[in-house]
């Protein structure tokens, strides 16, 4: 189901979406940075939130300019740290493949949206690295951390003045 | 002695992760185990000592894919311990509330997970590389569906607009008929699906289900009604002990649900359609006369045909929802008199099959004990069996093909693992 819309500013311009379950450990960690984003950047972007299936993304993206999509990711990495990948006319990189539990994963909502037509004319995917995805479980402690860089990388990126990076970029 | 295992560590296309492990001795099947790892009653324990007024939203968490599921028998559970009786116009809301979680949960199986299967591609993103207007109609049905369960859930991260004795919030009537062009061609889609389902190649099968369902006198129950089985079961939700029992397996981190006695049984849109289906509308009757749909499908593979014509039913029963709907007085009912704590139990079908919740509540509502018996929990062990059988049919195949069908086999059953447990991993070993 798509409860996307929670905090939605109503605002137009960029729109960054957190994906994740928030009582599912580390997948909440797409949420948590929307969350905090919100007082950082106020009306310069409209936030909204994708806990359940993601071929919602299709909807909420097509048709616009920016999107920002933070999701948790398992890629072997170290432990909260995290990626941004411009996402461009090739499939999402093996890091953001299969590592969703939401359904079906990121990539395959990237992928259809490229086979139909249907994506953002820009779409930038911060994916934070995480462990713990049982119900209940903390935040892992380096995934808080992940956070808040994601967190202040997404507010310095959606600043007025920002020029905007290319991809694809570690901490 | 000749063995053959097969394996498959993680299970493509099914809701969540688990595996499978199939040995066979001597060309005879040895065990099957579908085994499902997840903490499951981390959500009964976390909901120990909150007020009974929680549980619909936390247990909407449990499940990205039917959080309606999760709320609904979660509502009426605590109704039935309050003693609130929730009718008219607020009972009619839920059932079209009902209506948008079937459409959405069915047309992302049929198109995106299930369609593939016969097709022959490995999932819905290459199949829409070849043929993107059958994707193009899946997601068009499963927006309908959105639609419906957005306007009545609240337009939040999980439908919030839920609460104990109806909604927080309800629709005027003109946010309701604003859906109605929506729901009209999604009506369209989802009898132009049955069609479309009906030309796809079906392997053979043949299954002896005990089908489990919950019966209502008046209507293809969604929200109420007695649970009953093809083999003459009929209780009240209330008395579901005293005919399931449910025990921990070894290999798996979800409780296995049996009837008593230790026999398999099977909940979800085959059941529903083998039990209830005298009470589908007209036009369903007929498409599903139309496309030759047997009154019992007992052939696993062609349960996305049953969930194509339940598709078309709830297009028409959230139609007529829409056209008779005269807002209620208030959004809720309230408990009346003086609580003195007690058990409430209900049981609603999530699109899976039957959800059952059980509470014991203290009397200032706090929730002491909380039980929740998830669809795929209790078809785990029918699963099981199918795949048993689907392997003794075929033990020709190489263990690629054998492993493809057992997969097949398991998602015809659309198992949300996820509810049931978490992580999915198949084995076959061939001794």
């Amino acid at each position: 189901m798509n409860r996307v819309a929670a905090g939605d500013s109503g605002v137009d311009g960029p729109l960054v979406i957190g994906v994740g379950n928030e009582i599912r450990g580390d997948d909440a960690a797409g949420l948590r940075v929307t969350r905090e984003l919100r007082p950082l950047v106020g009306d310069r972007a409209r936030i909204v939130e994708c806990p359940g299936g993601v071929t919602e993304l299709l909807d909420l993206w097509e048709g616009q300019d920016r999107v920002y999509l933070i999701d948790a990711v398992r890629s072997g990495g170290p432990l909260g740290s995290w990626l941004r990948i411009l996402v461009g006319d090739q499939p999402l990189p093996s890091p953001l493949a299969g590592t969703s539990t939401h359904g079906l994963s990121i990539a395959s909502a990237v992928a259809l949206g490229q086979i139909l037509g249907r994506m953002p004319a820009r779409l930038v995917v911060y994916g934070i690295e995480a462990a713990r995805f049982d119900p209940g479980a903390e935040l892992s402690p380096e995934v808080l951390v992940g956070i808040g860089q994601v967190t202040r990388a997404l507010a310095e990126e959606l600043e007025p003045a920002a020029s905007a990076p290319g991809g694809p970029a570690r901490s | 002695m000749t063995e053959r295992t097969i394996a498959v560590d993680y299970l493509a296309r099914v809701e969540g992760e688990g595996s499978l492990h199939v040995k066979l001795e001597d060309g005879r099947v040895d065990h099957v185990e579908l085994r499902i790892f997840e903490p499951p009653r981390f959500f009964e324990a976390f909901l120990r000592g909150r007020m009974y007024t929680e549980a619909p939203d936390i247990t909407a968490r449990i499940c990205g894919i039917c959080p309606v599921a999760y709320q609904m028998s979660a509502v009426h559970a605590m109704e039935q311990a309050y003693g609130i009786s929730v009718r008219g116009a607020l009972r009619e809301l839920r059932r079209l509330f009902y209506c948008g979680e079937w459409i959405e949960s069915h047309a992302l199986h049929v198109y995106l997970l299930h369609t593939p299967d016969f097709l022959g591609y490995p999932d819905a993103v290459r199949m829409a590389k070849d043929d993107p207007e059958t994707v193009k109609r899946g997601l068009a049905l499963k927006k309908a569906g959105n639609a419906l369960m957005q306007l009545l859930g609240g337009r939040e991260i999980h439908p919030i607009n839920v609460r104990v004795g109806g909604f927080y919030r309800v629709p005027s009537v003109e946010e309701l008929e604003s859906l109605r062009p929506t729901l009209e061609s999604a009506l369209e889609i989802a009898e132009e699906t049955v069609h479309f389902a009906s030309g796809l190649p079906f392997p053979d099968a043949e299954e002896d289900y005990e089908f489990v369902a919950l019966q209502h006198p008046d209507e293809y129950a969604m929200n109420e009604g007695d649970i009953v089985s093809s083999r003459g079961l009929r209780v009240p939700v209330s008395r579901f002990d005293e005919a399931f029992e449910r025990a921990p397996v070894a290999y798996t981190h979800a409780l296995q649900s049996v009837r008593k006695g230790g026999t398999p049984y099977l909940v979800g849109a085959l059941a529903r359609y083998a039990l209830n289906g005298p009470r589908l509308s007209a036009r369903a009757k007929s498409i599903a006369r139309e496309v030759g749909l047997e009154p019992v499908v007992r052939n696993p593979f062609r349960s996305i045909l049953v969930r194509g014509i339940e598709m078309v039913y709830a297009c028409e029963e959230a139609l007529r929802i829409i056209s008779a709907y005269r807002p209620p007085e208030s959004a809720w009912v309230e408990p009346a008199g003086t609580f003195h704590g007690g058990v409430g139990a209900a049981a609603t079908e999530a699109p899976r099959g039957l959800l059952y919740h059980r509470y014991r509540l203290a009397a200032d509502g706090t929730i002491e004990t909380a039980e929740i018996v998830a669809p795929t929990a209790q078809n785990q062990k029918r699963i099981e069996e199918d795949v048993r059988h689907v392997v003794e049919r075929s033990l020709a195949l190489d263990d690629a093909h054998l492993t493809d069908l057992c997969e097949r086999a398991i998602r015809n059953h659309d198992p949300c693992i996820s509810c049931a447990a978490h992580f999915l991993h198949m084995e076959v070993e061939r001794t």
